[in-house]
């Protein structure tokens, strides 16, 4: 079963993803901040990571760049709450393969849920 | 710095297609029709503020904050009387009225509806303009709309004031978006709106 890490420090955000991940045959694994992503990447491996953008500690873009310079072959989708054109562009430039808007419902799943289905089957 | 009444018929543009993206996205969210009043914009200072015009400001609210800086420099609020606060969280966790988990709940849960929202409508201005914010992450307090507006206005600079109220219908929620904008937001707000005036 696929390892999809869930990167989101907010505990309402993480409940709805791991529930529709799970309904969806995933795995699931969480970290709350930008930092314990890495370093969950790092030690869990997951097949796939969802990235929030606005964090303590490290936020999200931080934690992307750091990821891409680590050299980890991981497809990250970035959801997040900001939709400036700006911001989605930026993160598709340092090598996201998805970014979906908050809230995750509707055509929003659906999208991570292809994404995630394109990249680690399922 | 002073503003013309065409300029904050331009800002006012702007604000509401934020405010219209901030109706769609609760609509989203709580699965119930959103109803959202025109919005109230206006340049005061404090001391007018502070008179209220109507307003209940010793009242308190449970609201989330997020500032912003970048092409814009000010404080977005998602506020609502803790009452209609706690029929959301409820609403969204599923959690009965009445659970003793709806409390711990509710800054979880307020502060990502908050997050969400006001994203809304800070992007969608954003967008429309081709600029760009940064955002602090949402903090969620209870608090007067008195000390909300004397935590973030100086006593001698005029503001933007952006109000604009919203109903969850069926629900008996309300709410109200409020956006203050500080004043070295005019220079490059009214600079980017200039082609479309």
């Amino acid at each position: 079963m696929p390892t999809v890490l869930i990167v989101d420090d907010s505990s309402y955000q993480r409940r709805i993803l791991r529930t529709s991940l799970e309904e969806a045959g995933y795995k699931v694994a969480e970290a709350t901040n930008g930092r314990e992503g890495v370093d969950m990447t790092l030690s869990l491996k997951p097949d796939a990571a969802i990235f929030d953008l606005l964090m303590p500690e490290m936020d999200g873009m931080a934690a992307l760049k750091e990821i891409r310079e680590k050299k980890i072959q991981l497809p990250i989708i970035v959801v997040s709450a900001d939709i400036q054109e700006t911001t989605k562009k930026l993160c598709m430039n340092m090598g996201a393969v998805g970014f979906v808007n908050k809230p995750v419902k509707g055509e929003s799943l659906i999208s991570v849920l292809n994404i995630l289905k394109n990249y680690i089957g399922q | 710095m002073n503003i013309t009444p065409a300029q904050l018929d331009a800002i006012t543009e702007l604000v509401n297609i934020g405010l219209g993206r901030a109706a769609s996205i609760l609509n989203e969210m709580a699965t119930s029709h959103v109803r959202l009043t025109t919005p109230r914009i206006e340049a005061l200072s404090l001391k007018e503020i502070l008179m209220g015009k109507g307003r209940q400001l010793n009242a308190t609210l449970s609201s989330v904050k997020m500032s912003f800086t970048g092409m814009m420099y000010g404080s977005a609020y998602l506020a609502f009387p803790p009452e209609s606060a706690l029929r959301l969280v409820s609403l969204l966790t599923g959690e009965d009225r009445e659970s003793p988990d709806l409390d711990s709940l509710k800054l979880e849960t307020l502060n990502e509806v908050g997050n969400i929202v006001l994203n809304g409508v800070l992007g969608s201005i954003a967008n429309a303009l081709d600029g760009m914010m940064n955002y602090t992450i949402p903090s969620y307090q209870e608090d007067t709309l008195e000390r909300m507006f004397v935590e973030n206005v100086e006593e001698d600079d005029t503001v933007v004031l952006a109000v604009a109220e919203f109903s969850v219908e069926d629900q008996n929620i309300r709410g109200d978006t409020l956006l203050i904008l500080e004043p070295k937001s005019f220079a490059a707000l009214l600079t980017a709106l200039e082609p479309a005036n």
